[in-house]
């Protein structure tokens, strides 16, 4: 169990942010050649293994090529949308002028728009992180993903609910900017949802056309396999981004804010929320690239605009400071930040808990769950012992 | 027939969006380049095939554009893009070169501070890639030909006046011409010889060295020597380039001989003047490059809100710098970032609105 952060000062805050935002200059100032040199190569791992894989599924025959071109075809998709496609749409290599690396003109290979995706997160996730009621990543609109958030019976669905999301992804991500619940809550008319879906509708119909369509024709006498390839690819895209994201903001210790908490935040406010509403993921240079370097949400969250692949020398500078201030630094394992995450879905299913609600009213504790180890096995029975008690 | 006009125009607008949403274009674009780095479909390359050490601290730099090169007018310069540590930077040049030719130079001279000119003589070799612009400029030899041609230029100012040269000789159209050229001294002057085998070989030209260091006649532009030198100036169709003061000088004796009709002139482009750090009334003057609409920005704040204040509807999300919402081309003038306090002064360089403050007047790609 670790320690929640300290309620840090207007004053104490301000230092905090002033030695990262020192942090940042030093990193933006020796940004150059190497950085444009990676996500290069970056780019053309991705290409190669793109053709690499439609190569397999087109001409190849049997398991094997079908096996090996998914899985081609799939990281090529898997590095175009995570290192590339999210990084690149952040701005991070604005600094280069190199126009197909620049940030608003980049469209990413998935079903969601670009504007909208600019629009939905590097703004409103990126400005309001966990901020309840603002930041609408918080759950994505449906999920109970924090003990702060009222339980609603249709939550009990909510393992079945994740699961559909993490195969269909890129669906969810693709119509977040549409703002659906809006619709029920009667703060957006159908026409007006019907406006904002258009340029969602639209790509969608060209990325169906695409993996559905064109590429399956031209494949002849091998479309089903084409077809069904490229689904297979999609969805292992799907899911492990959903696992990356999800790690990223909804395990264990990560806290969410209440709207007035963040009223007029200062510089160094901002940085202390962003850091305790973000997790990292520890693993090696693969890992890092695989999620885009996302397994360093805290460092990317801190900086959006700063090259990703810089987060992993910055993250023991980060993670020093946080120490000196008292702050918390969550990371773990893939598999402890995912089991985390896949075990509070499942007991925040579930009505309460209450005394966690309770303790946050008293300002006892500045946290909102109290850290347990690994799996969802124990915290579901936390989670779920008031709510027992009570019935 | 109108018709086959529509549906080719629908044909080539459905082929280009088609490309766009299937990524096809990126993907030709990479592959195109893998194959063959100077191939490109949206923007022009060249490769580098040699380096020619002109004077001390000039060298030209001869290029073969890739077959999108639209070919220049003599006279015109080209915008050349390289990329210096991971940042591509332009920097415009006179093309030197004769127009026709498969061939393009452009000739760099090295300024004592200028980043982009020490870059190119330090790192710029035969093989490297680079891109170029499509050639502009209206400082050019007019069609046809004016019968009594006059070139006036000073240092590294004469780079386009000898495309100009250099396209009358091959058209063999060299009929009356003088050419006057101020120079530090003789090692200093570009081109020298081949200036010298153009003299020897056309009775209509006459060329005029003024070179600083010579003993006898007057260092620099002198109004009086050139009225000898060319005695009818007036009536000559008369191209100047050279540094700010030649310039200067020059105009003014054109102006009072009643000639400036008969003046083109090429200005190196000045840099745009800073302002004392901003205080809350001072004003700067902000175009918007593509719309060609103008504001008076002024007032406490970020630019970005000083332009709203001024009228200006802008795309921005966090207002904080974070979410690149209201980046966009800054064409010239200087700005400082308002969290890092870093100054940006050169072209073409991507701002943050939000936070930014204006520190001189400013060119927006808006």
């Amino acid at each position: 169990m670790t320690t929640p952060s300290k309620e840090l000062t207007r004053e104490e805050a301000e230092a905090f942010g002033r030695e990262l935002d020192e942090l940042r200059r030093r990193v933006v100032a020796d940004l150059g050649e190497r950085d444009v040199a990676h996500i290069r190569s970056v780019a053309r791992t991705a290409h190669y293994s793109e053709v690499a894989g439609r190569g397999l599924l087109h001409i190849g025959i049997g398991p094997v090529s079908f096996v090996v071109g998914v899985s081609a075809l799939a990281l090529s998709k898997i590095l175009e949308n995570m290192e590339l496609g999210h990084n690149i749409m952040h701005g991070q290599y604005d600094w280069t002028g190199d126009p197909a690396l620049d940030s608003q003109r980049y469209e990413w290979d998935i079903a969601c728009d670009g504007d909208d995706w600019r629009h939905s997160h590097n703004y409103e996730h990126h400005t309001f992180t966990n901020i309840l009621g603002k930041d609408r990543d918080i759950g994505y609109g449906f999920l109970r993903v924090t003990p702060e958030q009222p339980w609603r019976p249709l939550h009990l669905t909510q393992p079945a609910f994740a699961a559909l999301l993490a195969l269909f992804f890129q669906w969810g991500v693709g119509a977040h900017d549409l703002h659906f619940s809006e619709i029920l809550s009667g703060k957006q008319s159908p026409e007006g949802l019907a406006r904002r879906a258009r340029p969602f509708l639209s790509k969608a119909a060209w990325q169906l056309f695409k993996d559905y369509g064109l590429f399956p024709a031209l494949a002849l006498a091998n479309a089903p396999r084409v077809a069904f390839g490229n689904l297979l690819a999609n969805g292992t895209r799907n899911v492990w981004t959903f696992a990356v994201i999800f790690c990223g903001h909804f395990p264990e210790g990560v806290r969410v804010y209440q709207p007035e908490e963040a009223e007029g935040e200062s510089r160094g406010q901002w940085y202390v929320r962003q850091l305790n509403g973000s997790a990292n993921i520890e693993g090696g240079r693969w890992l890092h690239i695989l999620t885009g370097h996302l397994s360093h949400q805290i460092e990317h969250h801190m900086f959006p605009d700063v090259p990703a692949s810089r987060y992993p020398e910055m993250a023991p500078k980060v993670r020093e400071i946080c120490g000196r201030y008292g702050q918390r630094y969550g990371t773990g394992s893939f598999r402890r930040q995912l089991g985390s995450v896949l075990g509070r879905i499942t007991s925040l299913s579930l009505p309460g808990p209450m005394s966690f609600k309770k303790a946050r009213l008293d300002g006892t504790q500045p946290f909102c769950a109290p850290e347990t180890p690994t799996t969802g096995e124990g915290r579901r029975g936390d989670a779920a012992a008031p709510y027992r008690a009570a019935a | 027939m109108a018709w086959i006009q529509e549906v080719s125009r629908a044909w080539t607008k459905t082929r280009s969006t088609a490309a766009r949403r299937l990524f096809l274009d990126r993907q030709a674009e990479f592959w195109l380049a893998e194959v063959d780095p100077v191939r490109s479909l949206t923007e022009t390359r060249a490769r580098v095939v040699r380096v020619i050490e002109e004077t001390a601290d000039t060298k030209t730099f001869v290029v073969r554009p890739s077959a999108n090169w639209p070919g220049h007018r003599p006279g015109q310069f080209t915008t050349v893009e390289v990329e210096i540590d991971g940042v591509r930077v332009r920097r415009c040049y006179s093309i030197s070169s004769a127009p026709g030719d498969s061939l393009v130079a452009f000739t760099v001279k090295r300024l004592p501070t200028g980043r982009v000119s020490a870059w190119l003589h330090d790192h710029l070799s035969p093989g490297d890639v680079l891109r170029l612009s499509e050639p502009a400029g209206d400082f050019v030899l007019p069609e046809p030909t004016p019968e009594k041609l006059l070139f006036v230029s000073g240092g590294s100012g004469i780079t386009p006046v000898m495309s100009m040269l250099r396209g009358l000789h091959h058209r063999g159209a060299v009929r009356d011409l003088v050419f006057v050229h101020y120079a530090r001294s003789r090692s200093d002057v570009i081109f020298a010889e081949e200036l010298r085998r153009l003299a020897d070989r056309h009775p209509g030209l006459r060329l005029v060295l003024r070179l600083d260091d010579d003993p006898s006649p007057r260092r620099g532009f002198d109004e009086a020597d050139f009225a000898e030198l060319v005695p009818d100036f007036r009536d000559r169709s008369t191209f100047l380039c050279g540094p700010a003061p030649l310039m200067d000088r020059a105009e003014k004796m054109w102006r009072a001989a009643d000639a400036s009709g008969r003046l083109s002139r090429e200005r190196f482009s000045a840099e745009p003047k800073l302002r004392a750090l901003s205080g809350p009334t001072s004003e700067v003057h902000v175009r918007f490059g593509r719309t060609g609409r103008d504001l008076v920005a002024a007032g406490a704040g970020s630019l970005l809100e000083q332009l709203e204040r001024a009228g200006a509807r802008l795309p921005s999300g966090c207002r904080m710098g974070i979410c690149h919402t209201c980046t966009c081309h800054k064409k010239s003038g200087t700005v400082e970032n308002l969290v890092t306090g870093e100054v940006s002064s050169e072209p073409d360089q991507k701002i943050r609105l939000c936070i930014s403050a204006p520190r001189s007047d400013l060119e927006l790609d808006l």
